[in-house]
């Protein structure tokens, strides 16, 4: 949470990247900061819901039963059966994990007195990209053997060899730096840049509204865009989680055929 | 399918990313080896169209 500032002169201090650097909440510790314990209580809330909608399973659902079997199914069916294929089954317990983990920190940004994204701090999603990286890669390696998986990702059948020159580094980047780093970066740069964004509206109404007259009359405006953009974020926090599941599911699928 | 065409449509973007990327990159290096301020714009040229190529090899001849 963001502290009220103002600059020398009384005028309006935007908010930046300083307003994600959160301090420590136990003495100096560096690892008891906000984000650090919202993926916790992302871990825990996680554990309970899913827990508490598959205890009493009845053949006719509760609410909870129905809402949890609902999460399931379409990770299931629609990232794992429909892209990967036969093989998704062993699959779906990474995906089901990365989807509901993403998804719950990503919502904490706009949920009232949590209000911060820990993926807008850029290390949980590259953790999470190296998982997938690792697991796509190991999967292929697994499966066609490491001879021709790395043929089949930097060798193109049926191009003049003068052309590999060209061709080769870009297949290698791809696979090897483009990926890990446009998973990681799309889920970071979309919930900092979101979180920011309301940062400037809630704020800039708040400012406004210490105003002269004139300001005050303009600041319910900010803030109803503010509560506006929220919505807002929760689509995109959505679609977010979505995506990084999707792209993961592809590259298994990727990793698991034969040609790329 | 519509799931291979999704991920026909990542692949390609990541494709262009890197083909500018890495030819872009050993371009700009050249350039600060040499002094020289052209080899950039090269190699920016060179990789966007071997990404466009590699994307036809990949996807556009079946």
């Amino acid at each position: 949470m963001r502290s009220f500032q103002y600059g020398s002169g009384g005028g309006f201090v935007p908010p930046s990247t300083s307003d994600f650097n959160l301090p420590p909440v136990i003495g100096h510790n560096p690892y008891t900061t906000k984000p650090i314990f919202l993926v916790v209580l992302s871990v825990v809330v996680i554990s309970v819901f899913f827990l508490a909608a598959s205890r009493k399973a009845l053949v006719v659902p509760s609410k909870l039963q129905f809402a949890g079997e609902s999460i399931y199914s379409f990770v299931r069916k629609d990232l794992g059966e429909e892209i990967i294929g036969h093989e998704f089954m062993r699959f779906v317990p990474f995906l089901f994990t990365l989807f509901t983990f993403i998804l719950t920190n990503n919502v904490f940004g706009i949920v009232p007195l949590l209000q911060f994204p820990s993926m807008s701090h850029v290390s949980f999603p590259y953790v999470l990209a190296l998982f997938t990286f690792v697991i796509f890669h190991w999967v292929g390696i697994r499966k066609q053997g490491l001879g021709t998986y790395l043929k089949g990702i930097a060798f193109m059948p049926g191009v003049p060899k003068l052309v590999y020159i060209l061709l080769t580094p870009i297949e290698v980047a791809t696979f090897f730096l483009v990926r890990p780093l446009t998973l990681s970066l799309r889920l970071f740069a979309n919930m900092f840049a979101g979180h920011l964004l309301l940062l400037v509206f809630i704020m800039g109404g708040d400012h406004l509204i210490r105003g002269v007259v004139g300001l005050k009359l303009i600041a319910p405006f900010s803030f109803a865009f503010g509560i506006g953009m929220t919505f807002f974020e929760f689509l995109v926090q959505c679609l977010q989680a979505y995506i990084f599941t999707l792209l993961t599911a592809l590259y298994i699928a990727g990793a698991l055929s034969d040609e790329h | 399918m519509a799931a291979g065409e999704e991920g026909a449509l990542w692949s390609i973007m990541g494709y262009l990313i890197s083909g500018l990327l890495i030819w872009g990159g050993i371009g700009y290096g050249i350039d600060r080896w040499l002094g020289t301020h052209f080899f950039l714009l090269i190699g920016l040229l060179l990789g966007g169209g071997a990404s466009l190529y590699l994307v036809w090899l990949r996807f556009g001849r079946k």
